[in-house]
């Protein structure tokens, strides 16, 4: 850990937010807002930190939602476990998807996961013994869980929004991590140039399917602690190509291959989309499209990228652009 | 974020509240925008008619009516999160709209939790009240009972029997709910199912299967869709490809449209519709609802504008009947226990919540005790959809075996 | 099964893939000259079902025949968004492009939309309601009219790529584009004019496809997906190969509903898709560019 104080410091202050006494919906707009920037971390940590375009995220998401739900409505182990097991079940599902996908390079790979994707979400919609079809799977009532003989209380917010910080967290520490390691190293190479990384003898294809699973453990937990808090999933919900596409934006507006770009996004896009809906009754797609459009047109670094350039410009140097916070 | 109210008012007489009494609130989670937006304005618009009507013979024991929609796109998650806005930040004193069954599930979810009735209008899928919710209610019939009024027709009408059967059904939960239920029963009644097919919802061809279909000679061809577009596209290609069973009959909202007949003109003559429910014109006080609204809007209602309708109608029945205090959460028990109390009749129907066994064996809370009634089957002749099935709800009689079917 | 059957489905597979065909030759010509792979190529189609649509219900122009007013008016848009979008997002890499195109792709469906709502519309033709039954084989008219257009449009197309001395640019551009430029070649116009006929290209498809399905706003999402199996079917960057596939394409569907499961249609499309991407990344034919 490269900085280990600011970090502590920052997830601190977030766990103190519930004591401020908000009320349950603007906890609720926070829990949204994590719950994003994580699955657009996630995405970041592929798509960002290696380069490889990703279409179809949303079957990690999938694999991780239906994993919680299968375990504890199947077999009774309770969702918070079942995130933890989501998030396993996506990592060990991307390995075979990304031996296959990253013989293929650039757009060729993008096209491919979205193939991929599609593929589960057929399984997700036919495969009803194991996924109850077009039915899902909805949890009427949370077990019991007492931490030190307290009882968790899940009509309120708190636990959730608890949850929700730890996995933001554990998303960004571990793409500041990754960004500080020598795999790090590796997946600049490999984002600048695949030919000349392979030639300086990096493992391409083993590097980046270890990046795959990391995301997709990211991904699937995310995708848990969807079915965890909203309680109803099916394949509409996890696995379209809508969901695959707000990852990206969230990580493209905040900004590609930054620690805090996914922050960032979810914050920008989740809060602009309410006051669209809200004050213009308009889609809020339409402005994730526009907004996409503008960041990469005038600003390819993203919102973070931009804000941590203005800040550190003294030292300004290209580089650091590339690497950005 | 609490800043960010959007309260819909939907008529002259709502923005001025009489004095001194509060108006008295119902949320409603329906998509304004998105592919889903045509049918988040059809409640908007049956909500508002039946509201200002309320409110112009004096409210709600002198208190106002007041909607308040949120848009929640057709996205689930955006459903729950409007639904909490809504309970939590508008204090709606109760629920209702949807429109899609993945949405009404996380609103359900949230009103159960929240412990605040909501009345779904619409959405038809049996889990929403099979869940045991005892805050959910709902006055439309589930999914299983769509082909009820077909299979009353095929067990009465002389030399109705299907010597055999294709099921064409849409892949979600809507067209595998009822294609399961008919098929279920055709079974226990020795009917062969000789295709079974599930196609992707907006299918762009239906080509293939009819001609897989048409190489099997089905007596009847049922067809199940969930949207209007695939009804009409299934119709079509069935009749292109030569497929001529004894009956088509179609379920499903998209069956009965006018743009069955505007887009097919003579390929929609005879086809049977086989619906929850069914605009009865013979009986005055409907045919009065339908030209009231036709004035008002310049458009004919269907399903969704009466389901709203009657929705509102029926909230306000029961908020007459429940002792409200001022107190938001006794409020909303008190309600819930006036809806429990609820026996009347809407242009829908008649209305009383009960728990009962559905025709997939779900046990069913709070779900209107008289929807299986509410099945009716109707027939396309010359351009109009008239009820032919059972008897007592004829307009005209039915025309049976398709006078086209092969011999 | 019969033998109708097979004969039937292969023929109503053809014609559907016909239309797709021509869907998919826009984006492999654009991929071709200026590697992109333009997302928003679906939103391209849908417009141009809306031409044909609006052109129908407001100045009762036949379907067909308002070809003539949208593949023109769509070639010059898509010259427009070329010369005032994309030319300046290009040069910061491939995916940065391929983002841009998925916002572009968004936005335009997404303000469809908001002007025209989600209503689902069909265009009816006085000549298409009974479709023709040569040797009990259905064929409906609107899809018989469409294919021979599209057959047209594309052959049109060929002897523009093939006898024109941009057609040849456009050629040269595709194959190497630092050789093109040596040999005088402005590439610069060139992506323009490319962009410009795979717009075009995209927008008359919608047009010849309109009368046959129905159309909303976000019907691009379907038909794009269906493109990109296509065009790798036939191998990126390949014309002819574009047109092989996209007939592939509706017979393997058509079939594959018929002998298999309307359920696993698409499935089959997808794996199929998957399989010539790993194995053969130059198309099942080996015509494309890897």
């Amino acid at each position: 850990m490269r900085r280990a104080a600011p970090w502590v410091a920052a997830i601190a202050a977030a766990l103190l937010v519930p004591f401020a006494g908000p009320g349950s919906f603007v906890l609720h707009v926070l829990i949204l807002v994590l719950m994003w920037t994580t699955l657009g971390a996630a995405w970041n940590v592929l798509g960002g930190l290696a380069g490889q375009v990703s279409f179809g995220h949303a079957a990690l998401v999938g694999v991780g939602a239906y994993t919680t739900m299968i375990l504890y409505l199947k077999l009774g182990i309770a969702p918070w476990w079942g995130m933890l097991a989501g998030g396993a079940a996506a990592a060990l599902v991307s390995l075979p998807i990304g031996l296959l996908c990253f013989r293929l390079r650039g757009p060729y790979f993008s096209l491919a996961t979205l193939a991929v994707a599609e593929i589960v979400r057929l399984v997700a919609l036919n495969f009803e013994s194991l996924t109850n079809g077009p039915v899902g799977f909805l949890i009427t009532a949370l077990p019991p869980l007492h931490l030190g003989g307290w009882a968790v209380n899940w009509e309120s917010k708190t636990p959730f929004y608890v949850a929700a910080v730890l996995l933001a967290a554990a998303a960004l520490v571990s793409t500041d991590w990754v960004k500080g390691s020598r795999l790090g190293a590796y997946l600049v190479a490999i984002r600048e140039d695949e030919d000349a990384a392979e030639a300086v003898g990096i493992d391409t294809v083993r590097v980046k399917v270890i990046t795959l699973a990391h995301s997709a453990f990211l991904a699937g937990l995310g995708g848990g602690f969807y079915a965890f808090y909203f309680r109803y999933v099916d394949p509409d919900a996890v696995c379209n190509i809508g969901l695959s596409m707000e990852m990206v934006f969230i990580a493209m507006v905040g900004g590609l291959g930054t620690v805090g770009g996914p922050l960032v996004g979810a914050t920008f896009l989740t809060a602009v989309a309410e006051v669209v809906r809200g004050q213009l009754g308009l889609g809020h797609l339409v402005f994730y499209g526009l907004s996409m459009m503008l960041v990469i047109r005038f600003m390819p670094e993203g919102i973070w990228g931009r804000v941590h350039r203005l800040l550190t410009r003294p030292r300004g140097a290209a580089a650091d652009v590339a690497l950005g916070g | 974020m609490l800043k960010l109210v959007s309260t819909v008012l939907l008529s002259a007489v709502l923005s001025s509240p009489a004095l001194g009494q509060q108006a008295i609130r119902i949320g409603a989670p329906q998509p304004m925008t998105g592919p889903d937006a045509p049918f988040g304005d059809k409640f908007k618009k049956a909500y508002g008619m039946a509201i200002e009507e309320i409110n112009a013979a004096g409210g709600v024991n002198g208190r106002k009516l007041e909607i308040v929609i949120e848009d929640h796109q057709a996205k689930n998650a955006l459903a729950a999160t409007v639904a909490e806005k809504l309970i939590t930040s508008e204090k709606v004193l109760v629920m209702t709209g949807g429109r899609a069954s993945g949405q009404a599930m996380e609103i359900a979810s949230v009103c159960q939790r929240l412990k605040t009735p909501y009345l779904v209008d619409h959405p038809s899928a049996d889990m929403i009240t099979a869940k045991g919710f005892e805050f959910v209610f709902r006055n439309n019939p589930t999914g299983s009972i769509y082909p009820q009024a077909f299979l009353d027709f095929i067990s009465n009408h002389p030399g109705a029997m299907p010597k055999s059967a294709a099921v064409v059904y849409d892949n979600t939960l809507f067209g595998k709910t009822i294609a399961t239920a008919a098929m279920k029963k055709l079974k226990e009644k020795g009917v062969p199912i000789v295709a079974n097919e599930a196609y992707p919802v907006n299918t762009l061809d239906f080509k293939p299967i009819m001609t897989k279909v048409k190489g099997l000679n089905p007596d009847y061809m049922l067809m199940v869709a969930v949207a209007t577009t695939d009804a009409i596209l299934l119709t079509r290609h069935a009749k292109e490809m030569g497929i001529r069973p004894r009956a088509f009959v179609g379920f499903g909202g998209g069956f009965g449209v006018a743009d069955m007949h505007t887009q097919l003109g003579p390929l929609a003559q005879n086809v049977f519709s086989s619906a929850a429910w069914s605009g009865n014109t013979n009986d005055p006080k409907v045919k009065a609802f339908y030209d009231k609204f036709h004035t008002k809007y310049g458009i004919w209602p269907h399903e969704h504008e009466v389901e709203g309708y009657s929705a509102i109608y029926i909230l306000a029945d029961a908020l007459k009947r429940a002792k409200l205090t001022g107190d938001l959460e006794k409020d909303r028990d008190a309600i819930r226990q006036a809806l429990l109390a609820t026996d009347m009749t809407t242009v829908f129907g008649k209305v009383k919540f009960g728990s009962w066994t559905g025709p997939l064996g779900d046990t069913y809370t709070n779900q209107n005790v008289y929807s299986p009634e509410h099945s009716v089957m109707a027939q396309w002749k010359d351009g109009q959809l008239l009820n032919v099935w059972p008897r007592t709800f004829a307009e005209t009689s039915l025309t049976f075996p398709d006078p086209l079917a092969m011999k | 099964m019969n033998i109708q059957t097979f004969v039937q489905s292969l023929v109503s597979g053809a014609l559907t893939g016909s239309l797709y065909a021509m869907i998919g030759v826009g984006l492999t010509v654009v991929f071709g000259v200026m590697r992109i792979i333009n997302l928003a190529h679906g939103e391209m189609v849908m417009l141009g079902m809306f031409g044909a649509y609006w052109g129908q219900s407001l100045w009762r122009l036949d379907p067909f025949l308002s070809l003539l007013l949208w593949a023109p008016l769509m070639f010059g848009a898509g010259m427009a968004i070329h010369r005032f979008l994309l030319r300046r997002v290009v040069p910061g890499g491939e995916l940065n492009t391929l983002l841009y195109t998925a916002g572009l792709s968004l936005l335009v469906a997404n303000v469809a939309l908001l002007v025209w709502s989600g209503d689902y519309r069909t265009i009816t033709l006085s000549y298409g309601a009974e479709p023709i039954r040569p040797l009990g084989i259905a064929i409906a008219v609107p899809l018989l009219v469409a294919f021979v257009l599209a057959l047209v449009i594309t052959t049109a197309l060929w002897t523009f790529l093939m006898r024109t001395d941009l057609g040849r640019a456009i050629r040269a551009t595709s194959q190497n584009a630092e050789a093109a430029i040596l040999m005088g070649v402005d590439v610069e116009r060139v992506a323009v004019v490319t962009f410009g006929l795979g717009t075009a290209l995209a927008a008359a498809a919608g047009v010849l496809l309109a009368p046959s399905l129905y159309l909303y706003p976000t019907v691009g999402e379907l038909l794009i997906v269906k493109c990109f199996v296509i065009v790798v079917l036939g191998g990126l960057g390949s014309v002819p190969g574009a047109i092989a596939g996209g007939v592939l394409l509706g017979v393997v569907e058509s079939l594959g509903a018929v002998y298999v499961s309307s359920t696993y249609k698409d499935g089959i499309g997808f794996l199929l898709f998957l399989g010539v991407l790993l194995y053969r990344p130059s198309g099942i034919f080996g015509v494309g560019r890897s």
